[in-house]
């Protein structure tokens, strides 16, 4: 093939570039990253921080020298309604004496500090790379600390090494069923809770109005816009709703466990899946005011909605899309909306997707489209150029390299400042696929062309 | 105009010509400039550009006064340019006329004449422009004093190699933008005007109020001998331009650009110089307009969030709207203040593109146009952006739409001589201006902005609606019917039941529900496996039935058994331990018969959880397992305790076990339920023990205490302990019978027991439950399937690796998600499940119910194993929904006679 000199031999098995590639055996997927190969991939603590940070009045002290902190700093747009504290980075900046001689009594000081200033309920420390090798014992420090203050001190015990993102969500819905397990089991009462929303651009809100126009309680957002109070509340829920699949699947097996609330996933990438998504929700709740009023809310959204996309849809037709983003779930949900937009995807990859999640894609995908697990800048160059892709979806690392390229981008992460979620977030992405790939610069850089140079 | 008034401008988007000509004015070198007309002119003009520019602006005036209206300025006019020569000794001065001097037909071209004649020594070249301020605006001023300047200079025509470049207005650091350009294509030009020192000068030792910097008369006169010219203005008039008045009088070609703002302007100048020069693209011009479209890539999405409203002299309007529109900034309004006709030919085309691709509607293109109508038009058209001088600060105020202050005049901040919108680096600054304006008001505003759009947490009705659209979405009630409720009392309902009353238990049935698959403690004396029809304890049971699926059955047996008074929930696993379940089998059936006794057995661990939600459904006996009330000996009966999600081993667990049987039980008697205890007589462990667990019962208020033999099963912990004679047990039953009422006739029954306790007839409702299953669905003509998922939204999975699966019904052409079924948790234990066999049997029996199951991919085996018991397999990599879709229609499709057999329904194999 043409691209040999941009895959390193290791790589090979994780891209499939035509159908007849590989051995036969599927993509080589959930591995550890080839050192060197530049993966796109974060860590641990990215993945606890992502999910905990949402939770607007808990204050989150970085336990390690300030890099961590500082790279985390308010760079996601989980909104508040409320509290805004927790866009604040707390940090025990570790110096090269604490590495040496123990970061413990800086820990307790930071935590004596923080109660002097402020009343939290909860803080998180977060274990970084460091700590996990030097040794403190956060958990002691935590258990004086709770001892002390009466208050939750909930250690997240996530050093960068210990695993990929996916290990960092596991520890982020251990601390939460940390911080919500009661004495004593609450009474039930008719209500869900969301769990996989971070509030990214009000998403949330938009998935709770929608909840509320089908008559479905909302008891607690786990963790876009949620309080610590709100969060205590979620073992009396009677329905768990699983959205960022990734993350949450985790947190809700354990609440099915240990709080009795069973859940399903739900999606709201899309008409179809949101609307697909709320009359799953009603059958599971139950009610048939709820299911008359899911399909009533459905019919009149769909109404709204779907004359708007038809509109975008004349200026999408036939081009091609690239795909690179964290999950297989919402890989699989782009390459959808694209289809109903009349787009095909090209070249599709995940930093950690599952080997279902990518046999679901390669069957969604043209035979000749090029999947990639994990994949680095190098490859993600060749093949969109080798496939000329119109547009890329992906994260803001990704972004600066397709411009280069000459391709589209969209922000499908946490940075953006629009919901991509429900009915007004399918048209969103619409809007922003279409003003990116039908930009004027386009025609203006073919036409005017790479000049002088 | 003013869009409301005809004969009123509000607020003007323009000022008058002499403004114009002072600009050029100071151009030229060592020239100054008088107006002949009243003071106020050149006040007014002074102020102007002194706040503009931030450099001090002189400009004369003839001061016309009362007398000089009425019979004539000449005399103002030759005493004002004696002296303007004594203050300040200038080379050159313009003489420019005002609306007055116009109107009152002064020829100052006769004055001027006058003045040489009365002064012959006088060296100073006198240039006179006609410009009354309704003959045009600041921008025909300009251009028509440049044509002055080259219309009465004297020219020498001797051909040379120079060009011309002639400019409508710019700043000066766009004009030292062009100077560098030209310098760097190596050309010898002679620029008209040059402002770019005299307007925006260094600090120096000493002050020249002279303007000492500008195109020198010297170099104006060689114009005519110039190779060609350029003139940077696509919208000056021909009988305006000084280019047309260059060739038409002296042969000059001309060639006539827009003014280099943006890629395709800044390009065609570059590509003129070039050719022009015979050189080459400087390689620093090059990167220079690499990295504008760099720069142009990397705001492109920003910029298409812009809607910009931009105001100006034509030049300034017509290459703002070319850089914005090449850069996806929509331009809503495109307006002059001055008379130019041809402005809507020269964007419309490339606005209308552009607002093709964005889907805007509406935009306007305005022609001599003042500001209220601007005002309007951006609130009209929502424009979030303008870009234009500072008198759309008003607009920008009262809107709160931010202003983008470039061109003439910036009265309101500072470096209006200094603004850069020229050549590639120039588009760049301007651009990223234009972006950081956007952006900023995205950054600074978008929690807010969302929080007002999508927070709505406040009262509205119930559904957040307003109350008319709420009216209008009142969904029907269907009632059901219901059996009357009779008030049993507890006395009552324990005379009725079979395990509490011992003469009930020879003529009421009972009925156990085998609804709780899991559990939260492990007894040694415990293996709960499935299928085991032929066997009868506690634990076993043949199938989970969903809680809908126990209901159907409840209403089934009750039609056959109608002695049935009792429903009980006795595992396999642990009541308590699948609360949901529990809690929703018993609704569905006190819903339709209230008259039912509700009977729940437990270990206890979850009690003080549960016992409130019990006493709320009605459950009035409640039987809890206590083998010990003491955790050393209690240690030896449970090989682990869950709780909260922790597994505790040995006296810790039995210590968790113990105190919240005590304390749930408490809370059971509290709420009046009648509580039972079963205690399992373990030779060698409890059985000294049984006595001192029956006081402590006792004591707390326990009704009576069921002591029964161990069963040994085999791979229990206790399969090899000895059991416990009929005679040893009633022996541990009289001495505890002192303390407590004793249960005599306990038959251990298993989980999904049915009828009296000496006549379990479970087995006959299995098999009719199935007929009565495929009937239920079949009579609403649905179907059932059941689909093999991971994330629960994709048929995701392959059937082997299936732990849990999705029960959907295909009803009515809908797709209803009926609920989900976990497979792995019915196992409690690794060792118990890892025979594979095993588990494609707890799946087959999963599926009893189904019409099809949906996977990614199936085995031959199970496949055939599902086909032979009718249920149709599928595979696929749909969406849940469409899945089920496709299989239903296939599936009605087959049911079809072959006449009527449904064209192109694919089916999901």
């Amino acid at each position: 093939m043409k691209n040999d000199a941009a895959i390193l031999p290791e790589r090979a098995k994780s891209i499939r570039f035509s159908e007849c590639s590989g051995d036969g055996s599927g993509i080589k997927c959930e591995s550890e990253s080839v050192s060197g190969a530049v993966s796109q991939r974060a860590c641990v603590y990215c993945g606890a921080r992502v999910v905990l940070n949402p939770i607007t009045d808990a204050f989150h002290i970085v336990h390690g020298p300030i890099g961590c902190a500082s790279y985390t700093w308010d760079i996601r747009g989980s909104l508040s309604s409320d509290e805004e504290g927790y866009r604040n980075s707390y940090s025990t900046d570790l110096r090269e004496t604490d590495v040496i001689f123990g970061g413990e009594k800086k820990l307790v000081a930071a935590i004596d500090e923080i109660m002097a200033i402020h009343s939290p309920k909860v803080i998180f420390i977060y274990a970084t790379c460091i700590v996990g090798v030097i040794g403190d014992d956060i958990d002691a420090v935590c258990r004086n600390a709770e001892a002390k203050y009466g208050i939750r001190v909930i250690a997240v015990k996530s050093p960068g090494f210990s695993g990929t993102k996916k290990t960092g969500y596991k520890m982020a819905c251990n601390a939460i069923m940390s911080l919500v397990t009661p004495d004593v089991l609450p009474e039930k009462t008719l209500g869900v809770n969301i769990l996989g929303d971070f509030n990214l651009a009000g998403e949330m809100w938009i998935i709770k109005n929608y909840l509320r126009r089908i008559g479905v309680e909302v008891v607690a957002n786990i963790t876009g816009d949620a309080k610590v109070d709100d969060l205590k509340k979620a073992p009396s829920a009677q329905l768990n709703l699983v959205q960022c699949a990734g993350s949450m699947t985790f947190l809700a097996k354990k609440m099915e466990e240990v709080f009795d609330i069973p859940f399903i996933k739900v999606s709201f990438f899309g008409v179809t899946d949101t609307s697909d998504s709320l009359l799953r929700i009603a059958y599971a709740v139950g009610d048939k005011e709820v299911i008359q009023r899911a399909k009533a809310f459905i019919e009149e959204e769909k109404n709204r909605v779907i004359p708007l996309l038809n509109k975008y849809k004349k200026n999408l037709e036939g081009k091609k899309a690239a795909i690179y983003v964290g999950g297989g779930f919402k890989a699989i949900s782009l390459i959808r909306q694209f289809q109903e937009f009349g787009m095909n995807t090209v070249m599709v990859g995940t930093q950690t997707g599952s080997k279902e999640d990518y046999e679901v894609i390669q069957h969604l995908v043209d035979e000749n489209a090029v999947i990639l697990d994990d994949a680095n800048p190098a490859e993600l160059e060749a093949f969109m150029r080798e496939m000329g892709a119109d547009i890329l979806v992906g994260g803001v690392k990704e972004r600066p390299l397709a411009y280069k390229l000459g391709v589209a981008f969209c922000d499908h992460n946490h940075e953006r400042k629009h919901p991509l979620a429900g009915y007004e977030g399918t048209l969103n992405f619409a809007s922003e696929i279409n003003l990116s790939m039908n930009s004027p610069v386009w025609e203006t850089i073919s036409q005017g062309g790479i000049k002088y140079v | 105009m003013s869009k409301n008034l005809v004969n009123l401008n509000v607020n003007p988007c323009k000022m008058c010509m002499p403004m114009g000509t002072s600009n050029a004015f100071y151009g030229i070198q060592k020239c100054m400039n008088i107006l002949h007309g009243s003071q106020g002119c050149s006040t007014y003009i002074r102020r102007h550009m002194a706040t503009h520019y931030n450099e001090p602006v002189d400009i004369a005036s003839s001061s016309l006064t009362e007398e000089g209206t009425v019979y004539g300025g000449e005399k103002n006019l030759i005493i004002g340019l004696e002296n303007l020569i004594k203050l300040y000794e200038p080379e050159v001065i313009g003489v420019s006329t005002t609306c007055l001097a116009e109107t009152i037909g002064e020829d100052i071209e006769y004055i001027i004449n006058n003045f040489y004649a009365s002064h012959p020594d006088e060296k100073v070249k006198i240039i006179p422009v006609k410009s009354a301020g309704y003959g045009g605006t600041q921008f025909e001023g300009f251009t028509r004093a440049l044509k002055a300047i080259v219309s009465h200079v004297d020219m020498d025509a001797t051909k040379h190699d120079k060009i011309n470049i002639i400019s409508t207005m710019i700043s000066p650091a766009d004009t030292r933008y062009l100077k560098d350009l030209l310098d760097q294509f190596e050309l010898d030009y002679i620029l008209l005007p040059d402002l770019s020192e005299n307007l925006d000068g260094v600090h120096q030792s000493s002050y020249h109020r002279l303007p000492m910097h500008g195109t020198p008369i010297s170099e104006i006169q060689k114009m005519a001998g110039a190779r060609t010219t350029i003139e940077i203005s696509d919208t000056i008039k021909p009988e305006e331009s000084p280019g047309v008045y260059l060739d038409t009088q002296y042969g000059v070609p001309y060639k006539r650009l827009n003014l280099p703002m943006g890629l395709r302007d800044t390009d065609a100048l570059i590509e003129l110089l070039s050719e022009l020069s015979g050189k080459p693209i400087p390689e620093k011009i090059a990167k220079e307009r690499g990295r504008y479209l760099d720069g142009m890539v990397d705001s492109h999405k920003y910029n298409a969030q812009g809607r910009i409203a931009i105001f100006g002299e034509p030049d300034f309007v017509v290459s703002a709207v070319r850089l914005c529109c090449e850069n996806g900034v929509m331009p809503v309004i495109a307006a002059t203040g001055s008379n130019c006709p041809h402005l809507k030919e020269n964007i419309e085309k490339e606005i209308s593109k552009l607002a093709d691709i964005l889907f805007v509607e509406d935009y306007v293109i305005l022609n001599d146009v003042d500001f209220e109508t601007i005002e309007e038009e951006a609130i009209r058209l929502g424009a979030n952006l303008m870009l234009g001088n500072s008198d759309g600060r008003r607009i920008e105020e009262k809107h709160h739409i931010p202003l983008i202050r470039c061109a003439f005049p910036i009265h309101d901040r500072i470096g209006g001589q200094r603004v850069r919108t020229l050549g590639y680096e120039g588009s760049q600054i301007l651009l990223d201006q234009i972006t950081n304006t956007i952006l900023k008001a995205v950054e600074g505003g978008f929690r807010e902005t969302l929080y007002n759009t999508y927070y709505n947490e406040g009262p509205k009705s119930k559904y957040g609606l307003e109350p008319e659209k709420e009216a209008n979405m009142k969904v029907l009630e269907t009632p059901n019917p219901k059996v009357p409720p009779t008030t049993m009392t507890i006395e009552e309902k324990t005379a009725n039941h079979p395990c509490y009353s011992c003469g009930a238990s020879q003529k009421n049935a009972r009925m156990h529900l085998p609804i709780a698959p899991k559990c939260n403690i492990q007894c040694n004396y415990c293996v709960r496996k499935f299928d085991c029809p032929n066997e009868s304890r506690p634990g076993v049971t043949t199938e989970i039935l969903s809680p809908e699926a126990a209901f159907e059955k409840y209403k089934l047996v009750k039609e056959k058994v109608p002695n049935l008074t009792v429903v009980g929930i006795a595992g396999p696993g642990d009541a308590l331990a699948n609360f949901e379940q529990t809690q929703k089998a018993l609704t569905l059936i006190q819903e339709y018969d209230p008259n039912v006794t509700f009977c729940v057995s437990t270990n206890g661990l979850m009690l003080p959880y549960h016992a409130k939600d019990l006493a709320k459904l009605n459950v009035s006996h409640v039987t809890v397992t206590v083998n010990a009330v003491d955790p050393a000996i209690g240690a030896k009966i449970y090989k682990h305790v869950d709780f909260m999600g922790n597994r505790y081993h040995g006296e810790a667990g039995a210590s968790i076990l113990l105190a919240n049987q005590l304390a749930g039980i408490k809370l059971l008697i509290d709420e009046g339920i009648m509580v039972k205890i079963n205690t399992v007589t373990l030779m060698g462990i409890n059985d000294k023990h049984i006595e001192e667990v029956v006081k402590t019962v006792k004591d707390m208020g326990c009704f009576i205490s069921n002591i029964m033999p161990l069963i040994p099963v085999k791979g229990s912990a206790f399969e090899d302990l000895t059991i416990a004679t009929n005679q040893e047990i009633n022996a541990i039953r009289d001495k505890c019978g002192i303390h407590l009422k004793q249960m005599y006739h306990c038959k251990q029954c298993r989980a999904d027991a049915i009828g009296k306790l000496d006549s379990d007839i479970s087995l006959e409702f299995r098999e009719k439950e199935e007929q009565f299953k495929e009937t239920a669905l079949s009579a609403q003509k649905g179907l059932r399937f059941a689909i093999v998922s991971k994330g629960g939204m994709l048929v995701d999975q392959h059937f082997g690796q299936a732990s849990e699966l999705y029960i959907y019904d295909y009803l009515d052409n809908e797709v209803q998600f009926k609920e989900k079924r976990v497979i792995g948790k019915y196992c409690t234990g690794e060792e118990d499940c890892d025979e594979k066999e095993d588990k494609i049997g707890v799946i087959l029996r999963e599926l009893k119910d189904c019409d099809g199951v949906i996977s990614m991919r199936i085995g031959d085996l199970p496949s055939k194993r599902l086909e032979t018991k009718g249920i149709k397999v599928f595979s696929t990599y749909d969406r849940i929904e469409d899945a089920v879709k496709t299989a239903a229609q296939d599936i009605l499709k087959s049911k079809l006679p072959k006449s009527q057999e449904l064209l192109n329904v694919s089916g999901g194999v």
